[in-house]
């Protein structure tokens, strides 16, 4: 009997299991993702959801890039540091690594802040690529999508390009020349190559005359979702500053595309400045586009959890606000309240100013009590109720609002970008009746002119993440004005050119020798 | 295998043993003593061949055997001494004189097997339970601390039941796991322990281990192949011995208390720095005198008991033991208690062809967990009183509901609930046959194991507390679920044959080992109710779920041979091949080979005059690849992840889930260590004076990290790759002497040191690449340490700062420099000289890996006292105290409207206005000796005419420490100290039972 046992063991011993494939049981692979259709919904919902959320989990968890804390990398969150804190907007008190370097324009290239809006903005292009790659006439017969639902992936496609085409904007406006890659570059690829900032430029005007038929007429989509305004809005955005990205000024094509916008009728100045900045502004019309934010559903510790609590501090009462505690951060500069004719906001309803207990004058940055406070955004509704939780703001991210639109045509007509002067005059006078509350506001035509207009931009747009790119097109950002830390010191100083471009983040440069780095850095 | 049957089977495996030993009808009784000086043999053992009946000598040498019948032998054994077998012949009086013979070859086990000690050709240690450490120990690898040159095991803090970290020879690895594989009884542990549980091997009495060995070197654990790049420690359980049933118990008492450093300002000098530097808040002051570490710190208590019932007949042996542990920790809340079963029998059939051994251990583990309010007792102000019975939303402690505000360690301590249990099952069974009748020399062993744990943490958080009261939600109830289980399937055939003069055998070998892993969390937020802490969570408002499920697998071959020849060269050669689930298809398979040669020098003709002064001289060379394949899993392939319930997207009225693919690297790879080892085993004077040195290099090439790609080519910016490569080299040299060794009086010394230093030769493919790691408290994205090729991993990055005459570091906020302005000019040095002071001119100072480690461990006998002592120290490692840098400066005082928040003492030293989180003056030399272990015991031999013995011992564990750390506690792997849970002192007194 013995015998036979050798050959038992060796029998058991070679025959026993070598299949070394596990899938995991918590997630999925492409090929199921794409054969599913509610699925196609998901990913494009979760591309938009790119400039709100910073991961896979609620409010932090299963982050998408990871060269900065979650909350702090937020898109919305980081734009709003690059566009805002270089100018007379604001101040924040906080000492985290290379923040009052955004203050005093004196960034380089290790700017954890810098680095994360720059991998925010590729992960985006990423992502888009990513849903492009996947869902190509050929990859939906290989999966078996049914003929019916491809006019949805035609839509969600172009959809897709649009978003994409916004990063990329937001790249060329940030970073000058940058990296270029479609669908057509595989992941685990070589690194991509490098493209002018005019080349990029002129890639997202085909771009998006490309995509303008596969997207739903301007105020026809789901709110939230881009449509046709929005990319009319984009487009304004790319020739406005054409004249910064490429040399060469494109102002009668951003007039066409606002005009396009208006004679869409879809969209409609709100009656209260303020309600625009609430937890239920996504019932004004005036909102073209916007980044989506939800108290339960839709949480992270940027965008507009950020922008409402942030500003809270001193004396102010968050309750007052809608939130669970001031993060003691956010204030602004004097040369900033010095736009408004009375910082009670009795005259101009726009200078929301927090002032019991806050110097006007920043001596020292750190302390949140120096500089006025600017309460703006809020997590309290129209009706004064507050929002579904107090710790993240249901308020959404006005990323394109009307009101833009309106100035940037008085500015596209005062740069001979054709249109009409009187229509310029009415819109201008539209906004400063809201901020009045009345005619008393109102200016003449001789009053209309770009000084006005980069100041009145301040008034109407402040912490909406357009004052750096509008200081650049006007050419008053580095080398031109000074406001207080501006240079690193109180009373501000001008400071170099190079820093109209953001440096490419040094990880970048060692990881992608394609690369060079912007000039000065 | 089914886990009931395999129950069953050793149910009924245990019954056979208790029927064998039956009725006696004779009876023997003798002395035993030794041969040459004629003193009694205690402890002895007598058996009658062919039973299970037996008895020792008692504490005069004498015995007395009731001898069944039918037997016509007596086997006398003792260890270091020859067995005798005597046919009784009708005799009633057996006196025999033992002869010390030959001490009986120590064998030492290594991966799938074990060899004779002296043909050991890696670097292997191995500690006997003998020379363990003694107290209050919950995790068994604080057994050892000390104990072996190269192993640092360090505790990070003083939590009850805290497991240590474990490092040989330096960390091999940045990104994956650094710590030892654990191989108990042949199973190997799957890293990572359950919710519950406070570390892996906790479920194990230390009473229970028999020995520990380390395999140090790649040519001894290259047989474990794709686990072995950081070590490998082999963990033996005590198995029974042969003859009538022995049983012990052993009892202990503990008590600890906390060694309190002042790591924030009393009352009074808080109040006086407020005056100074915040006058204005003086009304912020309260009256009391608050000490929040005192209140948050006690004097614990502990006890112990261990019993064992242990013996075995002609053919099998059984010990089956059961434990009792509880601890409580120097903070309040936090404790760990540990019941504990092993039970160990093997059986010998057919001749002794067929081996049996099978082993289970179970463990339930409870714990409490302190909330983690160390950092809150330090920053509360100390003018505050603990209560304030008005304020009813936080229950009546005092609290100031501010979101920035710190918050009462009290009301956390008193209000959040976190316990955590889990239950443990290790078992396996291993089965050897020997083929020599049909093959001479050839015999085969299959070893099947399960491992299951499955823990419970839950945590509850009123909505009377502060953090809830003012954060998002108002009450939180947390349940983590999590189960681990491992399946294991060895099997291996050893020949050995003899050519001559040469001994060979070769061993080839298949295993499987399958884990999974699965954690479903539920959590409530916003409770209706208070009343029912985490039972009911169907009273919150907002339940969420989460759910993990990680499986893994493990599938090798492998193949050793050892060949002696003339007893003189040594040669091992081992290969083992790993497939593991965690890689792609290209990289699924690693080759992980070894070679080692021994020469004994003494075996030599030539040496035969060095044998007065050598006793023993052996020279060992090796050289082997292990792999490290704690990466995570599925992180090479393409996967989607749905996202929870709060990261919906609103389009229109309606939420969108969201769907996002994963970064991932198909070319995923395992970490290749490659390691030389060189040592010297000798013995001088009978081996009354021996050692060890040994230098190695270990280099680790495709190391992963987590790095920045390429934007564009990935679905993150930083994705774990196979990139760069480390060094490790050092020296160990341990040395053992027998100081004393005569009949009243014994002492035996044993004294290691190493030195290792690691260096990071490649980083990110390009060279010249920087990663800022070792994140600090203070503010986000802060960093103190750097991997930088050419250093030390980890090596602290901060500003140089510049010293003032009163030999302070200068204050910030002062002009010293008179440019005209104030700024970091005037404090820290301008290493590169270019009038700016920026990132430009950190610079890398130190590291925190030590150098150096020291032990020395004392074992001694005074008639019948015993004694003993473990020293551990460490040099060259650098701590950043960051519970100074993050509390020590005035301007913290006045950090918010409506509170005050208290200071590191340093700030009245430093006077510093702002944070200065990058200066070096934080940075201190982290070098210490600690008295780890002091143990005294006294053995009362036999009491009641000998009915039972009695030993009664008492320990003192961490009595003090040599540092010139100003902190907390040097110790703590990371280098940068948050104030952890403060180690404490303890006491035990103990009594030890045998009949």
């Amino acid at each position: 009997m013995y015998s036979r046992l050798p050959l038992f063991l060796l029998f058991l011993s070679f025959t026993a299991c070598t299949d070394l494939e596990l899938e995991p049981p918590d997630r999925l692979n492409p090929a199921t993702v794409f054969s599913q259709e509610e699925n196609y919904e998901a990913l494009v919902a979760r591309l938009y959801a790119g400039l709100a959320v910073t991961g896979q989990a609620g409010p932090t968890g299963a982050s998408d890039i990871a060269s900065l804390d979650e909350g702090f990398s937020n898109y919305i969150r980081v734009l709003y540091k690059l566009q805002e804190l270089p100018t007379e907007e604001a101040v924040i008190a906080w000492g985290d690594v290379g923040l009052p370097e955004l203050i005093f324009q004196s960034w380089t290239s290790d700017n954890q802040f810098v680095r994360a809006m720059y991998y925010r903005i590729f992960f985006q292009v990423s992502l888009a690529n990513e849903f492009l790659r996947e869902t190509t006439s050929e990859r939906l017969d290989s999966r078996g999508i049914r003929e019916g639902f491809r006019p949805t992936v035609n839509r969600q496609r172009a959809e897709a390009r649009f978003l994409r085409a916004l990063s990329y904007w937001h790249g060329i406006d940030m970073f000058g020349d940058i990296i270029f890659f479609t669908e057509a570059d595989e992941i685990g690829g070589t690194p991509p190559g490098v493209r002018s900032r005019a080349e990029v430029f002129q890639f997202l005007v085909e771009e998006l005359a490309a995509i303008e038929a596969d997207l739903p007429e301007a105020g026809t989509a789901e709110y939230g979702r881009a449509d046709r305004g929005a990319l009319y809005m984009l487009q304004a955005k790319l020739f406005q500053n054409a004249e910064v990205y490429t040399g060469t000024a494109r102002h009668t094509e951003a007039t066409t595309a606002l005009e396009s916008l208006f004679d869409s009728e879809a969209y409609a100045l709100a009656e209260n400045y303020r309600d625009l900045f609430g937890a239920d502004n996504d019932q004004f019309d005036e909102l073209i586009f916007t980044v989506n934010f939800d108290g339960d559903r839709t949480q992270s510790f940027g965008g507009l959890t950020f922008l409402t609590h942030a500003p809270v501090g001193g004396a102010m009462d968050p309750a007052d606000y809608g939130i669970n505690g001031g993060w003691f951060g956010l204030r602004t500069s004097p040369e900033f309240v010095a736009l408004f004719p009375d910082v009670t906001g009795d005259a101009d309803e726009r200078a929301i100013f927090f002032t019991e207990g806050q110097s006007l004058e920043v001596n020292n940055i750190s302390e949140f009590t120096q500089g006025y406070a600017v309460p703006k955004f809020t997590n309290i509704t129209s009706s004064g109720v507050a929002g579904s939780d107090p710790g993240f703001a249901d308020t959404d991210f006005p990323l394109f609002r009307l009101a833009d639109a309106y100035l940037m045509y008085a500015e596209s007509v005062l740069r001979g970008g054709g249109g009409s002067r009187e229509r310029a005059l009415e819109l201008v006078n539209e906004l400063r009746q809201r901020a009045y509350n009345g005619t008393g506001g109102n200016i003449t035509e001789e009053e209309l002119t770009l000084d006005f207009i980069l100041d009145e931009r301040a008034r109407e747009l402040y912490w909406e993440c357009h004052r750096r790119t509008d200081r650049i097109r006007f050419g008053a950002f580095s080398t031109e004005g000074t406001w207080a830390w501006k240079g690193g010191v109180q009373e501000g100083r001008t400071t170099s050119a190079i820093y109209n471009l953001f440096p490419i983040p040094s990880s970048e440069l060692l990881s992608n020798p394609n690369l060079t780095q912007n000039e000065g850095y | 295998m089914d886990i009931r049957l395999t129950l069953q089977w050793l149910f009924s495996l245990l019954l056979l043993c208790g029927s064998l030993s039956l009725a006696a009808q004779t009876s023997v009784s003798g002395t035993l003593t030794d041969q040459e000086t004629g003193d009694p043999l205690i402890g002895a053992s007598i058996l009658a061949v062919g039973t299970s009946t037996g008895t020792v000598t008692d504490f005069d040498g004498t015995y007395t055997l009731q001898v069944p019948e039918g037997v016509e032998q007596l086997r006398f054994s003792y260890t270091g001494y020859a067995t005798v077998t005597e046919d009784i012949g009708g005799r009633t009086t057996i006196d025999l004189a033992l002869t010390a013979g030959e001490l009986l070859e120590e064998v030492v086990v290594v991966g799938y097997g074990a060899v004779k000690k002296d043909d050991l050709t890696g670097s292997v240690n191995t500690i006997q339970e003998e020379t363990f450490n003694q107290g209050a120990i919950v995790s068994p690898t604080n057994l050892i601390a000390g104990k072996v040159a190269g192993v640092n095991i360090s505790t990070g803090d003083g939590n009850p039941g805290e497991g240590p970290t474990v490092r040989i020879r330096g960390g091999t690895s940045i990104n994956a796991s650094n710590n030892p594989l654990y191989v108990v009884d042949g199973v190997p542990l799957a890293e990572g322990g359950v919710a519950g549980s406070r570390n892996i091997l906790n479920f194990l009495n230390p009473d229970d281990i028999a020995s520990m060995t380390v395999l140090k070197d790649a040519s001894a654990a290259a047989i474990y192949g794709s686990r072995g790049a950081n070590g490998v420690i082999l963990i033996t359980t005590k198995k029974g011995q042969s003859g009538a049933p022995s049983i012990s118990y052993r009892g202990e008492a503990t008590i600890s208390s906390v060694i309190d450093r002042n790591q924030a300002l009393d009352a009074d000098a808080f109040r006086d720095v407020v005056t100074f530097a915040a006058p204005d808040r003086l009304g912020t002051l309260g009256n009391a005198n608050t000490n929040w570490f005192d209140q948050l710190t006690r004097t614990a208590y502990g006890t112990q008991h261990n019993l064992s019932v242990s013996g075995g007949g002609e053919t099998n042996t059984y010990r089956l033991s059961a434990g009792y542990q509880s601890l409580e920790g120097v903070i309040r809340g936090a404790e760990t208690e540990r019941i504990s079963l092993n039970l160990n029998l093997t059986q010998n059939l057919f001749d002794d062809k067929l081996t049996i051994a099978a082993s289970i251990k179970g463990a339930n583990e409870n714990n409490l967990y302190d909330p983690g309010v160390i950092g809150a007792s330090l920053a509360f102000d100390p003018t505050q009183p603990v209560l304030d019975p008005q304020n009813v939303t936080f229950a009546g402690y005092n609290e100031y509901g501010v979101s920035l505000a710190p918050r009462n360690p009290i009301s956390a301590t008193e209000q959040i609930e976190s316990t955590g249990r889990s239950y443990r099952g290790l078992g396996n069974l291993d089965l050897g046959y020997d083929f020599d009748d049909l093959i001479p020399g050839l015999s085969y062993k299959a070893i099947v194991g399960f491992d299951v744990s499955s823990g419970q943490q839950d945590y509850f958080e009123p909505s009377t507390y502060a953090t809830v009261a003012t954060n998002t939600y108002d009450g939180l109830i947390r349940i983590t679920n999590a189960t681990r289980t491992s399946k294991l399937f060895d099997t291996y055939f050893t020949y050995e044959r003899e050519f001559g003069t040469q001994r060979a055998s070769l061993q080839l070998g298949y295993s499987y080992q399958d884990f999974n892993f699965e954690q479903p969390v539920l959590e409530g937020r916003d409770l209706e109710t208070d009343a029912f802490g985490t039972a009911n969570p169907g009273v919150a408002e907002d339940i969420r779920s989460f759910n993990t499920v990680v499986p893994n697998r493990l599938i090798s071959f492998f193949g050793r041979l050892n060949y002696n020849i003339d007893e003189r060269y040594l040669i091992t050669a081992s290969l083992r091949r790993d497939g593991s689930s965690r890689f792609g298809e290209s990289n699924r398979y690693g080759l992980f080979p070894s070679a080692a040669i021994a020469w004994r020098i003494l075996q030599e003709d030539f040496a035969a005059g060095l044998g007065n002064t050598f006793s023993d001289l052996k020279l060992r060379f090796g050289y082997g690849v292990t792999g490290n394949q704690e990466i995570g899993d599925f992180r090479y392939l393409p996967t989607y992840q749905f996202g929870d319930q709060r990261v919906q997207y609103q389009f229109g009225d309606r939420f969108v889930s969201t769907v996002r693919p994963n970064a991932y690297d198909e070319a995923l790879k395992w970490e290749e260590t490659t390691s030389l080892n060189l040592g010297v085993d000798f013995g001088f004077f009978n081996n009354r004076l021996s050692g060890i040195l040994e230098f190695y290099e270990k280099t680790t090439d495709d190391l992963l990290f987590t790095v920045n790609v390429p934007a564009g080519t990935n679905l993150s910016d930083r994705v774990l790759t196979n990139i760069g490569s480390l060094e490790n080299r050092g020296v160990e040299l341990t040395l053992t002497g027998i100081v004393y060794d005569t009949e009243d009086f014994g002492l035996d010394l044993t004294g290691n040191v190493s030195y290792n230093q690691g260096e990071i030769t490649q980083l990110d493919g390009s060279g010249s690449a920087d990663i800022q790691v070792g994140g600090i408290e203070g503010a986000v994205g802060n960093t103190a340490q750097i991997l930088r090729v050419g250093e030390a991993p980890f090596s602290f990055y901060l500003y140089e700062h510049l010293t003032g005459p009163d030999g302070r570091p200068l204050r910030d906020g002062v002009d010293h420099n008179d440019d005209g302005e104030i700024n970091n000019l005037d404090i820290y040095a301008d290493t590169n000289g270019d009038g700016v002071l920026n990132d430009q001119d950190l610079r890398v100072i130190e590291q925190r890996a030590p150098d150096m480690l020291f032990g020395l461990t004392a074992n001694g006998y005074y008639r019948n006292f015993t004694f003993g002592f473990t020293f551990r120290g460490t040099a060259g490692n650098y701590v950043y105290n960051n519970a100074a840098s993050n509390g020590g400066y005035l301007g913290r005082v006045d950090l918010g409207a409506n509170y005050v928040t208290n200071l590191h003492p340093s700030a009245v030293y430093t006077r510093f206005e702002r944070p200065q989180y990058f200066s070096d003056y934080y940075l201190e030399n982290g070098s210490f000796l600690r008295l780890d272990n002091v143990s005294l015991g006294y053995d009362f031999g036999g009491l009641a005419n000998d009915a039972f013995t009695l030993r009664l011992y008492a320990t003192a564990q961490n009595l003090f420490i040599l540092t010139n750390y100003s902190g907390n506690d040097p110790e703590g792997e990371t280098g940068i100290d948050n104030a952890p849970f403060p180690r404490a002192r303890i006491f035990t007194v103990g009594a030890r039972i045998g009949l």
